[in-house]
């Protein structure tokens, strides 16, 4: 009896010994991340006692955001870049890893080179894309030079269109080293075995690659194109620098509202960036719960 | 025949359109920085001439303000306050990452406890919720308590992008590391802090430096955070880039700095690539 209550208390203890173990991550998550979320929502909605406004619940914010026809403008250019520099990303990246796991000679220097970009920031990501792709910038004095062009004007805009080339470029210079890595770890874990079993038993490279290989690194897909998704949509330098102008993407918007005179512009900021952090939610809850299907159907989980 | 195609399938070369492709994938990641350098040396560099016509030397002596190289190493450009506030920032980051993430880790590797799928879910969010919507939700929070444009400030917003990262390298550590030892160490009466410093430490020493290394670097490259919690006053390599950048157009001092802030980063991957293995950023990404 005695021995059996100690045996709880012991038990007990070991519990509240985990949680104390787990407590300092999950205070600075729950207070900064749950914090700002649930004050962003609050504010978004019409609290903000500090600038003397406090009409919570109040969707006037969101109503005259959602009400502008620039919003729409904004939110299709920042799921543009996003999606158009994610399948890009992921298919060089996955090219690039399918090729990493091969034997070549220059294997070493390249597991180096290819790295590069993930170590630094994308501001020089930016700064290239200017060098080389501005109107007076290296392509198009390739260009001159080749005769196609005589004059800078007659260079076709990349950068600061909504066509949003360079935006893309400075992403995808950036990302498809990350796909790459995740997808080349993913690799190295499974082996080559099932592939050569599927080879032995007839199957071409289409065959093996559509097959065996693709369901293998799926897992390493879905998780780096979630995390370079999520960043393209939230990000902020790249469509600031090198975009077109009004309507900017959503962040820029986000930034513009917040840092105008006009404080209560503020608030149709936060409202802007909740509208952010919800469509990027429910597009990557959807993106997931395919996946998860996916999963269970070919018997996964 | 199908012995042909096996061959074919399983070969363990490049086929040449891999070839290819490496070589353009070399070229598009390191392409740029040849015009960068390029730039970096030009006084004068008119369209559409490939090469400068006046390099930087040739003006040196007769001009009265400090061009291109000589702007980026005098005070004026601010690289060097630039430089030390990010390894500062990076340093204390990394300290304090580690130090909450190294016992959450262990309960994550070892116990099963109800509500453990969604704390991990929980773990992962601020990877996928945008930066811009944290970076600007707590701007308001930090101005209120006046913790923005401090260091204190900018330190704590950086944990929240590098504790996902931080969490999983560490779980994957203590998984591959197993119980055993540390059981033996206890049945051999070691107490709990002996355990931690003689047995649990030292196995844990590789995956705690790539763990470090790989959260410097993701500190370090922070550009969206730092700028809002900085308000301009702390100003770091990326912050310090995007304010000569910001208008688009790109000179030989602003193209000086591109390379001075690309350094860091060449350092960090000549030491990461003998600390971290491929395998062990797949158990950071994989999954």
């Amino acid at each position: 009896m005695t021995s059996q209550s100690q045996e709880l208390l012991r038990l007990r203890r070991e519990k509240r010994l985990m949680w104390l173990q787990l407590l300092p991550v999950m205070i600075v998550l729950v207070f900064l991340f749950g914090g700002a979320l649930v004050l962003g929502v609050a504010q978004s909605l019409g609290f903000a006692p500090w600038f003397g406004v406090n009409t919570f619940p109040d969707t006037t914010y969101f109503r005259a955001l959602w009400g502008n026809a620039s919003f729409w403008t904004s939110l299709w250019l920042t799921l543009y870049y996003a999606v158009a520099a994610t399948v890009l990303s992921l298919v060089f990246g996955v090219l690039l890893a399918l090729a990493l796991v091969r034997t070549f000679p220059s294997k070493t220097l390249y597991k180096y080179l290819y790295k590069l970009p993930l170590m630094i920031p994308y501001t020089v990501g930016i700064a290239l894309a200017v060098i080389m792709l501005g109107n007076g910038g290296m392509l198009s004095r390739l260009m001159a030079f080749s005769g196609i062009i005589d004059d800078p004007s007659q260079f076709p805009q990349i950068l600061m269109t909504h066509m949003g080339w360079g935006i893309i470029a400075v992403y995808v210079w950036k990302q498809t080293p990350f796909v790459a890595l995740t997808v080349y770890a993913v690799l190295l874990g499974v082996g080559r075995e099932t592939e050569e079993a599927a080879a032995i038993l007839g199957a071409n490279k289409w065959q093996i690659f559509f097959q065996v290989t693709l369901p293998q690194i799926l897992p390493g897909i879905i998780s780096s194109t979630l995390i370079i998704f999520a960043f393209n949509i939230g990000a902020f330098e790249a469509p600031f620098i090198l975009g077109g102008g009004f309507p900017d993407t959503l962040p820029v918007v986000a930034w513009r509202y917040f840092n105008d005179a006009d404080y209560t512009l503020q608030l149709q900021g936060m409202a802007t960036v909740v509208s952010i952090a919800l469509i990027a939610g429910l597009i990557l809850y959807s993106y997931l719960a395919i996946y998860r299907r996916y999963e269970r159907r070919i018997g996964r989980q | 025949m199908a012995k042909k195609s096996s061959a074919i399938a399983l070969s363990d070369r490049l086929s040449p359109f891999q070839k290819i492709y490496l070589w353009l994938i070399a070229g598009f990641i390191l392409g740029p920085f040849i015009p960068l350098i390029i730039q970096s040396f030009a006084f004068r560099w008119a369209w559409p001439d490939l090469l400068p016509g006046t390099w930087w030397l040739e003006q040196r002596e007769k001009s009265p303000l400090p061009l291109a190289w000589d702007y980026v190493v005098s005070p004026y450009s601010q690289v060097w306050e630039a430089t030390l506030n990010t390894v500062f920032i990076g340093s204390v980051v990394t300290v304090i990452c580690l130090f909450i993430c190294l016992p959450a880790a262990r309960v994550l590797a070892r116990e099963n406890f109800r509500g453990k799928p969604t704390f991990e879910f929980f773990l992962s969010m601020p990877l996928i919720v945008p930066e811009a919507a944290i970076g600007i939700a707590l701007l308001m929070i930090f101005i209120h308590v006046g913790l923005a444009g401090t260091y204190t400030g900018i330190i704590i917003v950086h944990l929240i992008p590098t504790i996902p990262y931080m969490i999983r390298m560490l779980t994957a550590v203590y998984q591959g590391l197993g119980r055993d030892f540390e059981e033996q160490a206890m049945i051999l009466g070691a107490s709990r802090w002996q355990i931690m410093r003689m047995v649990t430490l030292p196995m844990l020493l590789p995956g705690v430096v790539a763990g470090a290394l790989f959260t410097f670097l993701v500190s370090t490259n922070i550009f969206l955070l730092t700028f809002f919690m900085g308000q301009g006053k702390i100003i770091t390599l990326p912050t310090l880039l995007f304010s000569k950048i910001s208008g688009g157009t790109l000179d030989a001092s602003a193209a000086g700095i591109t390379l001075v802030v690309t350094v860091p980063g060449i350092i960090l991957l000549l030491i990461t690539e003998r600390f971290i293995k491929e395998e062990a950023f797949g158990k950071g990404f994989g999954n």
